[in-house]
């Protein structure tokens, strides 16, 4: 395992320092710095933003979680998860066309009517889950088990 | 942050599937980086005609499939984000620099070459350098990864080595996981505080604790309801027993100690169904977003996915001649030449330079063609196309037809104005200058006069509205 590491560990700055040299002697110095920046606010971005509603979301499905079946909270979990990558794929898709196609090929559909119409779908699932579980939860007083999800 | 997916083991299977992800971006990205800029000595294979088509539409499904795969690998890792403390020393402070590169770069390279897919360069730096820079940092730091988790890699890569009969996550402290439950991950010093840690139930101190707390309620209804749900009985029941008992003796120092002491059994017996539930849930979910994101998009490159292309960046069929368009005769500035009547090829051997008249080409074009156009972007749609074969006119002036060529376009400007296309391809006899689409005359957008098309290339080498071919080795 030792010899593993140490190879693994020589072979990977290799390429890191090819891609460094990539970098720059193929991108302006001036441009570099634009691409730290981006590199920073990525880390930022998921730290401070993502994060954090990751975290607030999976308490409130954890709370919910108390009072609902396991089977209900999987379908709202993954409706929610299925929700907001959809939104995270197509929302800079319907910015992207909004700020202008370079020919009517590119991105041709309405990406915003499409959105809210699966977002609906996936909302109405939600809603029907959550009626299910509650009408459950009502008639059998069972707490359950599992927080199906990241608290 | 505990939770039952984040633990070792979760960060081993979503990291083997982001890696995969990862390996396959990185292995059809350098082939299309090396079809466009290759090194003197490379010759690529011609067969099958749909090998680009191929490597393409993977790299940009791959692509997206890492979305919701990264962001479910970052969660995994989240506990090890906030460590305490931040770093253990130089090696540990190198491995957490080598995760930033590789976090950060992840994220800009996927969240950038999503945007390309949609023509969209909102950033200040050059797209196509970047990328191919970043890919090798992000693999690297891969591979640095690879090498500063194997320990814990090897020891939860089975499922069955992970988790005990009752599915509860086996956590082995001697392997330096920073992803164990509280109090066991790899510290420097396991004194008095994790011990205290253990004791005190799974609960973190201070707000995160309280609001934890809150948020799972009161542990002995709970755990009373668990048992009353299993009239069985089963021997765990007996656990939990005198914890449920305990708000009800509620008197007194011992009953507290009890209960306290008795805590982490109590999880650990509500854990294996709890947590088995959870994982599957977790699992659910990121299946659910890789499937859908990928299946609702990959319609652009994939037949038989594109009835359900809600979101994909390209229809196919969308465009002049059922046929999309990545650059437009306008953006290209030749809607002059490329209509002029006095247009004529420029076919330059090495003895021998012939001009040729669209007439004359369209007198000598018969041969057809059925080829993909596969965009670096990701969608494709394969055509029919007729012309003149691309060794025939290298025959007409005396030039052996395979022969490296240089071919220029009437574009104004542009990065694939002029471009040049190896032996393999101009010796291949379905590499034609087209005339002819889908039976009809190229339209303008599609390359009119004539264009070229060569089997396994990427869209941008296919140079539409072409003036002159030339002879080069």
């Amino acid at each position: 395992m030792r010899t593993a590491r140490i190879v693994l560990v020589v072979l990977g700055v290799l390429v890191m320092a090819f891609g460094a040299y990539v970098l720059v002697t193929t991108v302006r110095p001036q441009r570099i710095w634009g691409l730290a920046t981006w590199l920073l606010a990525a880390v930022v971005l998921h730290d401070a933003v993502l994060s954090p509603f990751v975290v607030g979301a999976g308490l409130l499905l954890r709370r919910t979680g108390r009072t609902l079946g396991a089977g209900v909270l999987v379908v709202v979990q993954t409706a929610v998860v299925l929700g907001c990558v959809l939104a995270l794929v197509v929302l800079p898709e319907i910015a992207a066309k909004h700020h202008g196609q370079k020919n009517p090929t590119v991105l041709p559909f309405d990406y915003t009517t499409r959105l809210l119409v699966v977002e609906g779908v996936l909302l109405a699932v939600v809603v029907v889950a959550l009626v299910i579980g509650v009408a459950r939860a009502r008639r059998s007083p069972r707490t359950l088990v599992a927080s199906t999800t990241n608290g | 942050m505990a939770s039952p997916n984040r633990n070792a083991r979760s960060a081993v299977v979503w990291g083997r599937l982001l890696g995969v992800a990862f390996v396959v971006c990185f292995g059809t990205g350098v082939y299309s980086h090396l079809l466009q800029d290759p090194l003197p000595w490379m010759r690529f294979p011609t067969r099958p005609v749909q090998l680009y088509q191929f490597t393409q539409g993977l790299h940009i499904t791959a692509g997206i499939a890492i979305i919701p795969l990264l962001l479910a690998k970052l969660n995994v890792v989240m506990p090890a984000l906030a460590q305490v403390p931040p770093v253990r020393g130089v090696l540990h402070l190198l491995e957490r620099l080598s995760i930033a590169v590789l976090v950060s770069a992840s994220i800009v390279q996927v969240g950038t070459g999503l945007l390309n897919t949609y023509q969209w360069y909102p950033w200040p730096f050059p797209f196509r350098q970047v990328h191919y820079a970043l890919s090798y940092l992000i693999i690297g730091s891969l591979i640095l990864h690879i090498a500063s988790k194997l320990p814990v890699i090897v020891r939860y890569w089975r499922a069955r080595d992970a988790y005990d009969a009752e599915g509860r996550f086996v956590a082995d402290p001697t392997v330096g996981s920073e992803l164990l439950p509280d109090g066991r991950e790899a510290r420097p010093a396991v004194g008095e505080r994790s011990a205290a840690a253990q004791t005190a139930g799974s609960y973190p101190r201070g707000l995160t604790g309280r609001l934890l707390r809150w948020v799972d309620g009161p542990a002995a209804p709970a755990a009373r309801a668990e048992r009353e749900a299993r009239p069985g009985g089963q021997v765990r029941d007996l656990g939990t027993a005198n914890v449920s008992a305990e708000p009800r003796l509620g008197n007194g120092a011992d009953a507290a100690e009890a209960g306290r002491a008795s805590r982490p059994e109590q999880d650990d017996a509500l854990s294996g169904p709890r947590q088995r539930i959870a994982r599957r849930g977790f699992v659910a979910g990121v299946t659910a977003a890789t499937v859908g994101v990928v299946a609702l998009t990959a319609g652009q490159s994939n037949r038989l996915l594109e009835p359900l292309n809600l979101f994909g960046a390209r229809q196919r069929h969308v465009g002049p001649q059922s046929l999309p368009v990545n650059r437009t005769a306008r953006a290209a500035g030749v809607l002059a030449t490329a209509t002029a009547a006095d247009w004529t090829l420029t076919v330059v051997g090495k003895d021998v330079t012939r001009t040729f008249s669209r007439a004359e080409l369209v007198a000598l074009g018969t041969a057809t063609a059925d080829l993909p156009i596969s965009c670096v972007e990701g969608w494709s749609q394969v055509a029919s196309w007729r012309g003149v074969r691309m060794g025939d006119l290298l025959a007409s002036v005396q030039a052996d037809p395979a022969s490296a060529l240089r071919i220029t376009s009437l574009e104004q400007s542009g990065g694939y104005r002029v471009t040049e296309m190896g032996a393999e391809y101009a010796a291949d006899p379905t590499t034609l200058v087209a005339l002819e689409v889908n039976g009809e005359t190229l339209d303008l957008d599609h390359g009119f006069p004539a264009r070229v098309i060569a089997p396994g290339r990427p869209g941008v080498l296919q140079t539409k509205w072409i003036g002159k071919i030339e002879v080069i080795r």
